[in-house]
């Protein structure tokens, strides 16, 4: 591979990431949410479905629940985002007693390069925000062949770096309803206060903060704090990716050492080295000494390393097996140890390449040692996949 | 009179092998030695991957030297001797 093709699979990830999250509070006395929310990041975009079930609870959560997953399902499937939201529309039922959907919705398939559609149905009218900035954009309207008070809204929008789409249930819009101050509750106006404000403060804030401050605020605004409604609320925020690269393990020809230090030196994001002789080499080849830090501190892992022009550098297989161990539990625990610093650096990244050594180290097979060793590359996969389907991460790996 | 420097080996092999009881030496060899001795961490010696007859990890280096199979009475002793 010449140097050039690797710079270009190395930057296998694309000029613009889409970080998307969400946050929601039940309602007040509720044992289930009643909003359901879904989301999948599939090659070249991400699709999402936030849904409102009619009423509260258990109900609620089935209504929503399935109305976001069967809806995410046939967009994923290659239905054309309006045609699916289409026949949903026309099929969702209408609640007996109170004439009204039993669900409504808001989808979402937005592309790395930034088209973007939306429809909604039901839901509150998203917000669209660029440079500090309110865009609004007039939608489509789609109505409904079987039900005569039902339609839909279509956007087309072409998204750029920096743009945020904030989505709620109308949990955040009506929350503080019939409190003195807001007699009319929250509005779309004042959640479009609180964002940009909010924005203006933290002008990098990610996904998963804003939404759950405006779930907060939602909570706050209500009189007494109970929520009257569910309460949830979606944003996405369309940013340069954060790329990393971890090292790990010695390349399979000695002879490639210098050319992969330079690349690695070259690298401008983010960089891990995860491995005694991976760093031993990148040492010698940088010219840059590595010193541990003998605070022989925490649990059972060697600690971790210092190198100039590494963000973090490890114990190869050891650390590595205890993250996958942290990345696998259910609530990631981050411990101060190396493992527990390297899942942190994996959490900041949105786009990691791992270059994986494939030379094994004949000491680590040693059948006297207390321990069995994992084997590299498969605990390597296992983390890739993890942070792939767990953690929503893009990943690249390449044996090098 | 130089400073020894003491390497106690962090690597993989090393650690599985124990060596992460050997950081006891941090305290105790200043304590026993003064400040001639400095003690560090390591990581991968190179020791494990050569097959030494002489012994296995965990390994400590004591400027040139390598101890294998290195324990804190072993370490102290060679100092011991060293020093002398
Ligand atoms: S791990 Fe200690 S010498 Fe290799």
């Amino acid at each position: 591979m010449t140097r050039k093709q690797w710079r270009k699979q190395a930057a296998g990830c694309p000029a613009m990431f889409i970080d998307i999250d969400y946050a929601q509070v039940k309602k007040y006395n509720q044992n289930a949410y009643g909003d359901y929310f879904s989301s999948k990041r599939v090659p070249g975009r991400v699709i999402a479905v936030l849904s409102d079930g009619l009423g509260s609870g258990i109900k609620a959560n089935i209504l929503s629940c399935m109305t976001a997953i069967m809806l995410l399902k046939f967009i994923d499937a290659g239905a054309d985002i309006k045609k699916a939201c289409e026949i949903i529309m026309n099929s969702l039922p209408v609640c007996k007693v109170r004439k009204i959907s039993y669900a409504t919705f808001s989808a979402l398939d937005c592309r790395d390069d930034g088209e973007t559609h939306i429809v909604e149905e039901g839901n509150p009218q998203f917000i669209w925000i660029r440079d500090g900035q309110v865009l609004e954009t007039m939608p489509q309207i789609v109505p409904s062949e079987t039900f005569s008070k039902r339609k839909m809204q279509l956007y087309d929008l072409k998204l750029m770096d920096g743009d945020r789409l904030v989505f709620c249930s109308d949990g955040v819009t009506q929350s503080g309803l019939g409190s003195p101050e807001l007699r009319l509750g929250l509005r779309r106006d004042g959640l479009i206060d609180f964002v940009l404000k909010k924005i203006a403060v933290k002008p990098d804030i990610s996904s998963r903060e804003l939404s759950k401050t405006v779930v907060n605020f939602a909570q706050n605004t209500e009189i007494d704090r109970k929520a009257q409604d569910d309460i949830s609320a979606v944003s996405i925020y369309c940013r340069e990716p954060r790329k990393s690269i971890v090292f790990t393990g010695p390349p399979y020809h000695n002879g490639q050492d210098g050319k992969y230090a330079a690349l690695f030196k070259e690298f401008t994001g983010k960089k891990a080295v995860c491995g005694g002789t991976t760093s031993n080499i990148l040492a010698r080849e940088l010219n840059t000494p590595v010193n541990i830090k003998v605070s022989f501190t925490s649990g059972s892992l060697p600690p971790p390393m210092e190198m100039e022009g590494a963000d973090l550098v490890t114990e190869g297989i050891l650390t590595l097996t205890r993250a996958l161990e942290y990345l696998e539990s259910p609530e990631v625990v981050v411990n101060e140890d190396a493992a527990g610093q390297l899942v942190r650096f994996f959490l900041e990244s949105d786009c990691i390449d791992f270059w994986v050594g494939a030379k094994l180290n004949q000491a680590h097979y040693d059948p006297s040692l207390p321990v069995e060793i994992e084997i590299r590359k498969n605990v390597i996969k296992k983390i890739s996949k993890l942070l792939e389907e767990k953690y929503i991460k893009k990943v690249s790996l390449q044996y090098i | 009179m130089k400073q020894i420097e003491l390497k106690i080996c962090l690597g993989t092999s090393c650690y599985v092998m124990g060596s992460s009881h050997l950081h006891e030496l941090v305290d105790m060899v200043p304590s026993r030695f003064g400040d001639i001795v400095n003690v560090v961490g390591h990581n991968c010696l190179g020791q494990c991957s050569k097959n030494l007859e002489a012994g296995g990890p965990p390994y400590v280096q004591v400027d040139d030297e390598i101890i294998p199979d290195a324990s804190i009475e072993k370490v102290l002793q060679y100092l011991e001797i060293k020093l002398k």
